[in-house]
């Protein structure tokens, strides 16, 4: 006999965690490329110091 | 003399004459047709080689009697059934091809569009659809849910999550997720199709991505290993060795690895793997109705997800200012690159201005994080 609890909690769980797991990757990754890019910007800005 | 010598003739069954064609069948559609030749070749002949009788090439010995196929819990004791015994059974093929992969991947669309692994995750609810599809005609629960990762179209997540949960489904599993992977071009046009208008088809994307530094390229794989296997621990050795491949490919001062990883050590687990699920396919674990009901769920199971991914990127549409084409959710299935190609060509035909092969990449290796991600949590609600 299948148990329709166990059933409904792995699809409906499982489905929801890959959701969550890559939204939340996704928002990572989204920050890091802000900050990264803000980074690589303000050292181009930095004008290079004459010796 | 004849006594002490036995020929395999009359051992040959018509079961093992069907296979014998069906092995044939799988190398004509690799030769001539150019299926997935890189595995289908070795899958192929595979099926031929343990489908002539008395070969002992998958004997095992179980409980210190030989017997001629290969028996889960038995000790292998032939050429193939050592290879697909250590190699498969053992979980280290499919990771190791995962390594590989990562080293042939470019996470770049990804990273400069991150909102495409929500599309990689919607595209996974076809694994959850042909779940509910195989429990409603009679699979156990650890059955439905390696013929719903077929939903996936990755082949190693499949192989690798079919031979935890439901090892005895190994060979039908595999040999669909990679027929239907091959079949891309046919199975998501029409879905594609249905679910969109000419004019959602036509939406134009900017040809351009923002360029991705060194620095985002190397933390990437570093990151997302991290945070996945923190979240869904059990997907560490295909998440794990996808982006160990992917840092030995992009840090710049391990290209011979990478080298190695994308090519000699790929092609390598090619053959084992493809050689040692062929000859898992015996006309006696191959020949049943359950096998038929693998493909028929199977093919239901991608096509689910592809109209999932579709849909999804139709709905982000509703809430973001730069419209996206609708048909780079279908990407979303893992089917590296061929599903992009059906996307960008589709998007060609709709608009000859639009060029989406690299916005359809983004989803596309999504996709990829996303089955291994769903397989982590599949084995650790059912492991």
């Amino acid at each position: 006999m299948t148990d329709w609890n166990l059933v409904i909690k792995i699809a409906g769980g499982g489905f929801g965690i890959t959701i969550l797991v890559l939204t939340i990757l996704s928002l990572i990754v989204w920050i890091m490329g802000l900050v990264i890019q803000k980074i690589h910007s303000k050292d181009k800005e930095t004008p290079v110091k004459d010796k | 003399m004849f006594g002490l010598y036995e020929t395999a003739f009359g051992a040959l069954t018509w079961g093992n004459i069907l296979m014998l064609i069906i092995g044939g069948l799988l190398i004509y559609s690799a030769l001539v047709k150019k299926i997935e030749p890189l595995l289908l070749v070795p899958i192929g002949f595979g099926v031929i080689l343990v489908n002539l009788p008395l070969s002992g090439l998958m004997a095992s010995i179980v409980e210190g009697k030989v017997v001629d196929s290969y028996v889960i819990g038995g000790e292998p004791a032939g050429l193939i059934s050592r290879v697909f015994h250590y190699g498969l059974v053992w979980e280290i093929i499919p990771c190791f091809i995962f390594l590989g992969l990562g080293a042939m991947t470019d996470f770049g669309p990804l990273i400069a569009n991150p909102r495409t692994l929500i599309l990689g995750a919607g595209a996974q609810f076809g694994v959850f659809f042909a779940f509910f599809g195989a429990l409603l005609v009679g699979f156990s629960i650890n059955e439905a849910a390696a013929i719903g990762i077929i939903g996936g179209a990755d082949g190693p997540t499949t192989i690798y999550l079919t031979n935890v949960l439901a090892p005895h489904f190994i060979g039908a599993t595999s040999v669909a997720a990679y027929t239907y992977m091959a079949l891309v071009p046919i199975i998501q046009p029409p879905i594609i199709k249905l679910l969109t208008t000419k004019k959602e088809r036509a939406i134009y994307m900017k040809p351009q991505l923002r360029p991705v530094s060194k620095t985002e390229k190397i933390l990437f794989p570093l990151v997302t290993a991290v945070i996945i296997i923190l979240l869904a621990p059990k997907s560490a050795p295909l998440i794990g060795m996808f982006m160990f491949g992917n840092l030995l490919a992009v840090s710049g001062v391990t290209d011979r690895l990478a080298e190695t990883a994308s090519n000699a050590f790929m092609n390598i687990l090619t053959i084992l793997l493809g050689l040692s699920i062929g000859a898992f396919m015996s006309a006696e674990n191959f020949l049943k109705l359950e096998t038929l009901g693998v493909f028929v769920l199977g093919v239901l199971a991608f096509a689910s997800s592809t109209a999932f991914g579709v849909v999804l990127a139709k709905l982000m549409n509703l809430v973001i200012k730069e419209k996206i084409n609708p048909m780079i959710g279908a990407a979303g299935v893992s089917a590296v690159p061929m599903s992009a190609r059906v996307v960008h060509r589709m998007g060609q035909q709709a608009n000859p201005r639009n060029f989406l092969l690299m916005h359809a990449m983004g989803p596309n290796v999504a996709g990829v994080i996303g089955t291994a991600t769903v397989a982590g949590i599949f084995l650790g609600m059912l492991a």
